[in-house]
């Protein structure tokens, strides 16, 4: 006895309500994210300050392989996943980092990125007791790290 | 009329839920991209397509930007000319994983995973549901998650180590293939990729926690 009322949806329906949704994600996070993320590396740019953190990060960025003004990437996913992609893009744009560059750090993005927002959207939300959140930041930051080595070996084959 | 949540192991799949699965995995795995003949349409790089181009330069005549972003922007206006590249990308896609979604093919995903979520992270079968939600959307499954610990479905180091899984890489699905759909154009491996490396980083995530919890908080 399946019995159901519900208007009958198409599969029409359902990309055109994807694709709404999509619309909707673009305008309001997408957009407003990569704003950010452009304008915050033309302050970089016009002050020089990219080429400062591009020298400090040089050692630490490559073991994997990347240049050291791509922690600005990391920096940024850190308080906004799309932040970071934004970055990543507009440092594409400017010739700083190449295609292999953002192939390795794009897992490492999400895997360790917007945490803090995260913080209250998932763990939160979910009630985890908060003695474990360092190890839950700690995971994420093993993960990220550890993604970038496995990303390095993928460009590379 | 009793009609029970199909959650866990009693989830029904309609049965070609398990070959839309495969095509949507074919279909952003760029396989076909280079494909000669028809199979090419059933690519995402290729439906998404390309903006026209400007036009053509003779040699030597200068430069001409590929697309409507222009060439040389900087700051807040070429964000928002980038941005506006990207709508399709990610229009595209969401609606694509919609179609997924109503075809079974995430259920089926979720069927096939349910068996796997003891050995791969020490979890059981009926966080199946919440695990493929929380790829789909981060405050959906955080707040099945609380649902499953309230009503005892699942122990507390079990809504730990989910927790755990959960936390690094939010939203995956959805966030892949919007936010990162903004680089897809620049990377140099297959769209799937990073997205395969990803989950796989979060099942060691939780691991990472479930070694923690058994070890080091053994009580």
């Amino acid at each position: 006895m399946d019995k159901k009322v519900t208007p009958k949806k198409t599969v029409v329906d359902a990309f055109v309500e994807g694709a709404r949704n999509g619309f909707g994600i673009s305008a309001n996070s997408m957009a407003p994210n990569v704003m950010f993320a452009f304008v915050l590396i033309q302050i970089l740019n016009l002050t020089g300050l990219s080429d400062i953190l591009g020298v400090i990060f040089q050692p630490v960025m490559g073991i994997f392989g990347l240049p050291g003004v791509a922690a600005t990437v990391l920096i940024a996913s850190f308080l906004s996943m799309g932040g970071g992609v934004g970055v990543a893009a507009s440092l594409y744009s400017s010739g700083l980092i190449n295609g292999t560059h953002i192939s390795i750090m794009i897992p490492a993005i999400m895997l360790m990125g917007a945490l803090l927002q995260y913080m209250g959207r998932i763990l939160g939300t979910a009630n985890v007791d908060n003695k474990y959140y360092p190890q839950l930041f700690a995971i994420c930051f093993i993960n990220a790290i550890l993604s970038m080595f496995v990303m390095r070996l993928i460009v590379s084959l | 009329m009793k009609e029970r949540k199909s959650e866990g192991n009693e989830v029904k799949v309609r049965w070609y839920g398990y070959i839309v699965l495969v095509i949507a995995i074919l279909f952003f795995s760029g396989v076909f991209t280079a494909f000669e003949g028809p199979l090419k349409a059933l690519d995402f790089t290729n439906l998404a397509g390309d903006f026209g181009k400007l036009g053509t330069l003779e040699e030597g005549a200068g430069s001409l930007a590929s697309n409507f972003r222009g060439t040389g922007g900087a700051g807040a206006k070429d964000a928002w000319m980038f941005a506006m590249t990207l709508f399709p990308t990610v229009m595209f896609a969401l609606g694509v994983v919609k179609v997924v979604e109503y075809l079974d093919g995430l259920k089926a995903a979720q069927k096939l995973l349910t068996p796997l979520l003891r050995p791969l992270m020490g979890l059981p079968g009926i966080s199946g549901l919440t695990l493929i939600a929380s790829l789909q959307s981060a405050d959906a499954g955080a707040s099945m998650l609380n649902t499953l610990a309230e009503e005892g479905e699942i122990t507390e180091k079990e809504k730990n180590i989910f927790a755990a899984f959960q936390f690094s890489g939010g939203g995956t699905l959805t966030n892949y293939l919007s936010s990162c759909a903004a680089l897809f154009a620049f990377m140099t491996v297959p769209i799937l990729v990073p997205l395969a490396v990803v989950i796989a980083f979060k099942i060691v995530g939780a691991n990472l926690m479930r070694i923690y919890l058994n070890k080091v908080c053994k009580q």
